[in-house]
């Protein structure tokens, strides 16, 4: 894991200065509230329904048990006994105060840790894999690539005003699990037939508004280049992109309107004059932030076949504990070693991705234990522990079910990714979290999950997307219908390698319908399943139709919503 | 802009003192001896030089038209008339006017129409690195004290200030930051220096 240099460590207390003074000034009023979102908001403080929301970064997801200790403690002082891990593999605060917010950040600083452009138009938070190193199918560890480009955005000056946000997704293995193509840059590494690293280039990717796939605009790059390259695709971006429209802001608009070729072909123009120039990378650079990603202590273990595994837990426990490894673990580089996931959505959950002070006390504990003392979070909402050994994982299982973070539901229906909605975001149409509730309890049954398999559900309370309801094979997203709440339904969007954006059914719903919506969306995947297929392959096999007569059955319902005039 | 044009509608507002941060030197402030014209035709033309200020920064797209005026090239060749650059200009299309420009303008600038465009932060950046323009830039219009840092990281030596913004406060803004993690014009990454420690 990164260890921070005096260097960041400088540059990261002195940005908390500078916060300080800029919150001071806010305070005493010679700041303008209009001038100062800007800066809170690259400081990672927005202003929302109930209070102040902070969001700290946690680079491509990967932090420390210390850092968790800090981040459960600060819950507690500064705020209501909880954090919330987000789909952008960072942490928010729902009820901190402008004026703690200094404090907050200089606590964080003590752990390498801050909320530098976790928000704002600018480069934000890079996320990655978050089995980074550890991967089965991986050919290139990210780690090291996602860092240098940590620091090269960190406080970058010509791009801390874009026309919007702008992030980028690294991925280095088989599978992508980073949504590549739903970020304003996707950066795939890769192997050249030398060995040397290279990086493909995906741009204008996104979801909100106008969800769009990124395009492949550069291929074979050598790492070494990336931050000219980049500096030129986002100059071209912040000369040309749109600043006119808030909507037409993001660079897929861009991208789009000019054609990925000619977007590609202008900063390719762009790039011819910096590629030489010692913006670039260094071996020495690399070297330096490298020795930080090498393997922890692995000790020389024998692999243990899946029966072995599950023979460690008492004969009564064995079922339930090997639906827990079929879920929650996964495959390692290293023999004797597993991954596990600690589901972060125990049915009847107040909110996905919510851990509280307790629990992260907890699990970073459970790291220390465990897994070489270092954690990850996954943009499901979900925690890792990423090198765990195989014959540890019943007593793990064990003290993660006392912290219920042990629900074997990773992948399955319930293991919803959902935005704070209504509840806590000011932007937001309508509520997400009571319909991820709903549907929890009413797929409460874990046979009847592990039966169906995976399937994704994401909600997102407004169209901005936050809860990736575009990418879930379901999708629920809130809608607003003169004053009232309504839910509108996507099916067949996918994340992962075939990525795709999920298409509106029809006609939105009320809330109270929304579980026996699914419940008959369900109902026609299991009626019409081939033997192993999943839920998006049948999808794709049968088409919408069927699904969308089961979801609008209720004719009734479907009259209410026909009322409404929503339009799909 | 949330200030209105205090003086007369035909300038670009800003505090009638300079902050001057030289490459390599110490902010300071000096007197504007700066007009900062708008283009505006209602006054037929350049605004008056003999009264007050006598040096005009004239938009770039309206030097484009009216350079070859005689009146426009004696002013020039004494010094008195610089350009500054629209947030929308795309001076890399003017590349052969700016090069010309590089000989006799003494001042150029770029303006930020509101704080939160950072479009001329690439034209500034671009003045540096593509043209390699070595005199003053000049940072103007929605100029307030916490984008400071940035500009002159991304080339600007030089700042109009909106009349509203404190000095003081202003010339604290370029001693927060002791490190950077990536190259400027005034200066390379830290990380690159100090590899070792
Ligand atoms: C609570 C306050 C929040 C506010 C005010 C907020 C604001 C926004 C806005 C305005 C967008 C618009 C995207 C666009 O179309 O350009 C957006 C998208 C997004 N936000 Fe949030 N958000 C909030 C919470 C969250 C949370 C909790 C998460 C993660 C769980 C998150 C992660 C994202 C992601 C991943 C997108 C995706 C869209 C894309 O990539 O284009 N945000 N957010
Ligand atoms: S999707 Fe909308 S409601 Fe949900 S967090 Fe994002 S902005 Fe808020």
């Amino acid at each position: 894991m990164y260890k921070y240099d005096h260097i960041d460590q400088t540059l990261v207390d002195q940005r908390v200065a500078q916060f300080r003074d800029q919150v001071a000034r806010r305070l005493d009023g010679s700041l303008a509230e209009e001038e100062f979102r800007p800066l809170r908001l690259q400081n990672g403080l927005y202003h929302q329904r109930h209070a102040y929301m902070l969001r700290v970064a946690i680079p491509y997801g990967l932090f420390n048990s210390n850092q968790l200790r800090a981040m459960a403690l600060i819950a507690k002082k500064y705020d209501r006994g909880y954090g919330h891990f987000t789909t952008r593999q960072n942490i928010q605060y729902n009820w901190v105060t402008l004026e703690d917010t200094p404090d907050i950040l200089a606590e964080l600083a003590k752990v390498e840790m801050h909320a530098i452009q976790t928000s704002g138009n600018c480069i934000r938070n890079i996320t990655s894999d978050a089995f980074a190193g550890v991967a089965g199918d991986e050919y290139v560890d990210p780690r090291p690539i996602c860092e240098l480009l940590r620091q090269w955005s960190t406080l970058h000056p010509e791009f801390a005003h874009l026309p919007r946000k702008f992030k980028f997704a690294i991925n280095g293995a088989k599978e992508d699990r980073t949504i590549l193509l739903c970020h304003d840059v996707g950066i795939e590494l890769k192997k050249n037939t030398n060995g040397e690293l290279i990086a493909d280039i995906y741009a204008g990717g996104g979801m909100g508004r106008t969800p769009i796939l990124g395009s492949l605009i550069k291929t074979g790059l050598p790492w070494q280049l990336l931050p000219s390259y980049l500096t030129a695709l986002l100059r071209v971006y912040n000369r040309f992109g749109r600043r006119d429209n808030l909507y037409k802001a993001r660079i897929k608009i861009l991208v789009k309107a000019l054609s990925p070729e000619e977007f590609a072909r202008q900063v390719e123009g762009e790039w011819l004059f910096n590629k030489d120039s010692d913006v670039n990378f260094t071996q020495a650079e690399w070297d330096r932030v490298a020795k930080h990603f090498t393997k922890p202590a692995y000790l020389s273990l024998a692999k243990l076949s899946d029966q072995q595994v599950i023979n460690t837990a008492s004969e009564a426990e064995r079922a339930s504990f090997a639906r827990w490894l079929e879920r929650n673990v996964k495959p390692h580089q290293v023999p004797g070693y597993a991954s596990v996931i600690l589901s972060l959505k125990p049915h009847g959950s107040v909110a996905p991705g919510d851990a509280t002070t307790a629990q992260m006390l907890a699990i970073a504990d459970l790291a220390d234990q465990y897994s070489f003392g270092e954690l990850r979070a996954t943009h499901e909402q979900n925690l890792v522990l990423a090198d765990v050994e195989q014959s540890k994982l019943h007593e793990l299982w064990q003290e993660a079910k006392k912290q219920k973070v042990a629900l074997p539901n990773i992948g399955l229906l319930t293991d919803i990714i959902a935005c704070p909605g209504g509840d806590f975001c000011s932007l937001a149409n309508a509520k997400s979290l009571p319909i991820a509730k709903a549907i929890q309890e009413r797929f409460d049954d874990l046979d009847y999950l592990f039966d169906l398999g995976d399937i994704s559900l994401n909600i997102s309370g407004c169209i901005n997307s936050c809860g990736h309801h575009h990418v879930g094979n379901i999708g629920v997203l809130g809608v607003d219908k003169d004053g009232e709440e309504w839910y509108q339904i996507t099916l067949g969007g996918e994340q992962g390698n075939d990525a795709a954006i999920g298409k509106v059914i029809g006609p939105s719903f009320y809330a109270d319908e929304i579980p026996d919506v699914i419940t008959n969306v369900i109902n026609t995947y299991v009626n019409h399943r081939n033997e192993d297929e999943s839920f998006i392959d049948a999808y794709r096999r049968i088409g919408v139709a069927p699904f969308k007569e089961a979801a609008y059955k209720n004719a009734k319902k479907k009259e209410k919503a026909e009322i409404a005039g929503d339009a799909s | 802009m949330s200030q209105a044009n205090l003086s007369n509608s035909t300038e670009i507002a800003a505090h009638d003192q300079i902050l001057h941060f030289p490459k390599g030197g110490k902010p300071n402030l000096a007197p504007n001896e700066w007009l900062i014209w708008n283009g505006s035709q209602d006054e037929g033309g350049l605004p008056d030089l003999e009264h007050g200020k006598q040096n005009v920064l004239v938009p770039f797209a309206w030097w484009a038209q009216h350079y070859q005026e005689s009146d426009i090239q004696s002013k020039t060749k004494a010094g008195h008339i610089g350009v500054w650059f629209a947030a929308d200009d795309d001076i890399l299309k003017h590349a052969e006017l700016i090069e010309e420009g590089k000989k006799i303008w003494p001042l150029v600038a770029a303006h930020f129409p509101i704080f939160r465009d950072g479009r001329s932060f690439s034209t500034a950046a671009l003045l540096r690195d593509r043209f390699q323009w070595t005199g003053e830039v000049r940072a103007i219009g929605d100029v307030l004290i916490d984008q400071l840092l940035q500009g002159a990281r991304v080339g600007f030596d030089s700042f109009a200030l909106r009349p509203d913004q404190k000095t003081d406060v202003a010339l604290k803004q370029f001693d927060l930051f002791s490190v950077t993690t990536q190259n400027s014009w005034r200066d390379k990454r830290a990380t690159l220096s100090k590899l070792s420690v």
